[in-house]
């Protein structure tokens, strides 16, 4: 008991050099808000608030933890960064990954809760239950880093304009997250743009005109396989992504998962209801018409769809860049680089701007809960505070300093045998180094905040990302005058943030009439949206009015109606009214 | 059993006939029977009181005093439902299908396998028919689309070849089709390990029966006819009864993995139903509902088949 004592004092005193150091820079690009006093006004009173700080207790400790995502590479902390972090608090994790949705579900049943909970969509489960501690006390007294880092967003952690109590740490999104890069949607062969010369690629008649031109020029592959001109996957819920998602993104629109929302209103349209979707979908159906779909579109299955790509046998896809990112591997390792995709902003007409990259502001959500038969939850928040801090933040990204990356002239550069075992050896890198295995698991940063020593938090930066684009790549880029596919697109900077971030994210009550209805909904969209595609052109105006009336028939109004509330206590919530 | 009872003769004063007296004597018997009585206890009973759960407007971490009682709310949103008597007509139908298809195929495989007389054949024969008993359903469902494909599937490429059709058919896009497919690969993958319990009945039929037939003079025909088939006849209807029961449970993985969205009408069966209204949505005491409507049907049908069964057969497993 008494070397405890001793150690914690020599803690102590570690602990308010650390906390110091951190607030002496904390002011860095920080926009000073009356909410956060720890940037400039703690540098002052340091002395009195942190000694009594309690220091932070480093004996071994073993907690255990339900991570709705699964994460394959995880080492049970046996990596560099899983060990280091041990080292510095004193915390083991014992990690369960949820393997489908259903295991999140029936954990918050069972009434026995881990200690530490990641439940993304199903927060509200065991918040609802009583599961789950407020944070916000347990934040005062022993998260410095953790208030610095949401600083500005402090009221998006709020659960709900009734109950204003923290539940959640978000760790999914990262604050002030840049992007640096577009992966989707609408993309194209490079050797059909280079074939077609590099036409200006901004309606989908000129997306379609690229696609048609290079098909019927190359009936086949050279190694004699029919070419296709267009392919989509409506596996399960990868429709969504595919799909119908695009259709907001074709049109102006800001995607929000299944919902429209105005943003002057914030009236929630279901968002095929809108009519401008009509026209996108009777694009596709136009595609099917003239042959360029392919026709296995709506049966295939997801490895079907990949090994077609990775073939290098399909013109254009409409897909995020993560949904087909192996057939892109696969094509580059067999040097078909023409073959890989670029990415292009591609609109129903002129009339409309591509909303794609409008500002969600930090978008809160997804995280971390603490259960209530945790012990010690102090223990937990410091190291989520160690997670968030400077040094923990460059840990978890870059990893350890001299094995992982090295500081030349004041900046952090990854070593050429580093960056390529991270690149061709990923799975493995992640296993034994650690590195990227915690990026939910922290609050953080987003791409492009830099720290206090100027350099980037995360390893996602201009530099980098052109570094990592083929040679094709680049020479398709050149020949429209860019840089990187990011500059098709509309910049975040001509829009205003969404005030309610993203609507997919909301938490609503699952046994809402709002979830009730969705659930009505999904199997008529998922049903009606192919077929439609897939019938006649002369046919398309009866069946899509007989897909809306079948909305109507099952509430989709009260659904809207009800969304719009959401969307507005939210609104009033984030904002602090 | 005679021999327990009669060297536990008591002369006591309880009557020879009664319960307790009978449970006296052959106490050992029920000794031994009690793990199992526990163990079917534990995991068959015990579990229905989660039934509670259906009436109530069940959250997790409060006790049973604290939830909403709801009464039968949740059983009439599921009648209410009309996606729910699509599934319905879904899961009845494939199960009908199966029920019959697993029932002819079998046994004839049986009966035939069993009339050849060259054994290292009708081994080999039999090993390769009940493989694919053990490849899984998604690796079943792969090979499936990928044979019905219109990219390539060699299905198509027959019937293009012997000029059948002109055009691919896009087998697994035609809802009408779904049925039969999924009866189809079920049959392929399943027929194999059911004719094993038929093999096993016809072996134990006394071979003095085929001896005595053919001296009367029996072709093959016959004895298939008159011995083999009556001889296995009590294993098919006990197996037909508990198909029976099981009617209304067929699981999901085929249909879940051989489904697409053009066939969704066709391919949703009722487990699949519960799985996404119930768990998935969190909606515990609806997935409940389900799950107590699924068990009254089937004990319904079961009695059922049973009742018949006795009538027509005088077989029963009750």
């Amino acid at each position: 008991m008494k070397r405890k004592i001793l150690k914690g004092t020599s803690l102590l005193l570690a602990n308010v050099m650390l906390v110091s150091a951190l607030a002496a820079c904390g002011s860095s690009g920080d926009k000073e808000e009356t909410k956060q006093p720890e940037s400039t006004d703690a540098g002052k009173t340091e002395t009195t608030t942190e000694t009594t700080q309690p220091a932070m207790d480093t004996t071994p400790i073993t907690y255990t933890m339900l991570a709705a995502d699964p994460s394959p590479d995880w080492n049970q902390m046996q990596d560099d960064v899983g060990k280091q972090i041990t080292a510095k608090t004193g915390i083991t994790l014992k990690m369960d990954f949820a393997t489908d949705a259903n295991k999140v579900s029936l954990v918050a049943a069972s009434g026995e809760y881990p200690d530490i909970i990641s439940a993304k969509g199903s927060s509200n489960l065991f918040v609802d239950a009583g599961a789950v501690l407020e944070l916000s006390d347990l934040i005062d007294k022993y998260g410095p880093n953790l208030k610095k880092v949401y600083g500005d967003y402090w009221n998006r952690l709020k659960w709900s304009t009734d109950d204003e109590g923290i539940y959640v740490l978000p760790t999914y999104d990262g604050v002030n997250n840049t992007y640096f890069d577009a992966g989707g949607a609408f993309t194209l062969q490079h050797q059909a743009v280079e074939e077609a010369g590099y036409p200006q690629i901004k309606t989908v008649k000129d997306y379609e005109k690229v696609i048609a031109d290079y098909v019927a020029k190359h009936p086949t592959t050279a190694d004699g396989q029919k070419t296709l001109g267009l392919s989509l996957l409506a596996d399960d819920w990868r429709i969504m992504i595919s799909v119908t998602n695009p259709a907001f993104q074709a049109t102006g629109a800001s995607d929000d998962g299944e919902i429209y929302i105005d943003p002057k209103t914030y009236q929630a349209t279901f968002h095929y209801r809108r009519p401008e979707e009509k026209e996108y979908f009777r694009w596709l159906n136009h595609m099917n018409d003239i042959g360029l779909l392919d026709p296995e579109s709506f049966v295939q299955k997801e490895d079907q769809y990949r090994s077609k790509i990775a073939q290098g046998r399909v013109v254009g896809v409409i897909d995020q860049k993560w949904g087909f990112q192996q057939a892109i591997d696969t094509l580059k390792k067999d040097g078909k680089l023409s073959a890989t995709y670029g990415f292009y902003s591609v609109q129903l007409d002129d009339k409309t701007v591509d909303h794609t990259f409008e500002p969600t502001g930090f978008m809160g959500g997804y995280g971390i809960m603490i259960s209530k038969d945790a012990k010690n939850p102090e223990r937990i928040i410091q190291l989520l505070d160690y997670l968030a801090s400077e040094e923990g933040q460059v840990l978890v990204n870059w990893g350890i300093e001299g094995k992982h990356y090295n500081v030349e002239n004041g900046k952090r550069v990854i070593p050429q045998d580093v960056q390529d075992k991270k690149l061709n050896d990923a799975s493995n890198f992640k296993k034994t180094t650690g590195i990227g295995l915690w990026n939910n698991y922290g609050p953080h940063y987003g791409d492009g905040v830099q720290d206090s020593t100027g350099n980037y938090f995360t390893t996602n930066f201009p530099e980098q990302i052109q570094n990592s684009y083929s040679d094709e790549d680049k020479k398709v880029l050149a020949a429209y005058g860019k840089t990187t596919w990011k500059d098709f697109f509309p910049s975040e900077k001509e829009f205003a943030a969404k005030p309610w971030g993203a609507a997919w994210n909301l938490p609503v009550p699952s046994d809402s009439d709002a979830n009730i209805i969705y659930n009505k909904l999904t199997p008529i969209v998922r049903k009606r949206i192919p077929e439609i595609i897939l019938s006649k052109p002369s046919e398309f105006d009866a069946k899509w009015d007989a897909f809306m009336a079948e909305l109507d028939k099952n509430d989709v109004k009260k659904y809207e109606e009800e969304y719009t509330k959401y969307i507005q206590a939210r609104v009033d919530l984030w904002s602090g009214k | 059993m005679e021999a327990i009872t009669n060297h536990n003769k008591k002369p006591g004063g309880l009557k020879r006939n009664s319960f307790l007296y009978k449970m006296l004597q052959q106490k050992y018997l029920y000794l031994m029977s009690i793990p199992f009585v526990i163990w079917v206890f534990v995991f068959s009973y015990l579990p229905i009181w989660g039934w509670t759960m259906a009436f109530q407007k069940f959250r997790p971490a409060r006790s049973f005093w604290d939830q909403d009682w709801v009464g039968f709310k949740h059983f009439v949103d599921l009648f209410s439902d009309d996606r729910f008597f699509l599934v319905m007509r879904n899961t009845l139908a494939m199960s009908f299908m199966g029920l019959v298809a697993n029932f002819t195929i079998p046994i004839l495989f049986a009966v035939l396998l069993n009339e050849l007389r060259h054994q290292v054949f009708k081994r080999f024969v039999q090993t390769v028919s009940y493989l694919p008993h053990f490849v899984s359903w998604v690796v079943v469902a792969g090979i499936v689309t990928k044979m019905l494909s219109i990219d390539g599937g060699v299905v198509n490429q027959m019937l293009m070849g012997l000029n059948l059709i002109d055009k691919p058919i896009q087998f697994m896009g035609e809802p009408h089709y779904f049925w039969s497919i999924v009866t189809a690969s079920d049959i392929w993958k399943e027929m194999g390990w059911t004719t094993i319990i038929y093999l096993a009945a016809i072996t134990g039929i006394d071979p003095e029966q085929y001896e005595a037939a053919r001296v009367d003079g029996a072709g093959r025909w016959r004895q298939i006819w008159h011995i083999t088939l009556p001889g296995i006849r009590t294993t098919i209807s006990i197996l037909l009864i508990m198909s029976i029961g099981h009617l209304i449970q067929i699981g999901f993985e085929k249909q879940f993995l051989l489904g697409n969205p053009l066939v969704i009408d066709y391919s949703e069966v009722l487990d699949l139903y519960a799985l996404n209204n119930g768990i998935t949505q969190n909606r515990y005491s609806f997935g409940t509902a389900i799950s107590i409507f699924n068990s009254v049907v089937s004990i319904i049908l079961l009695f059922v088949a049973n009742g018949i069964f006795k009538r027509v057969t005088k077989e029963s497993i009750m």
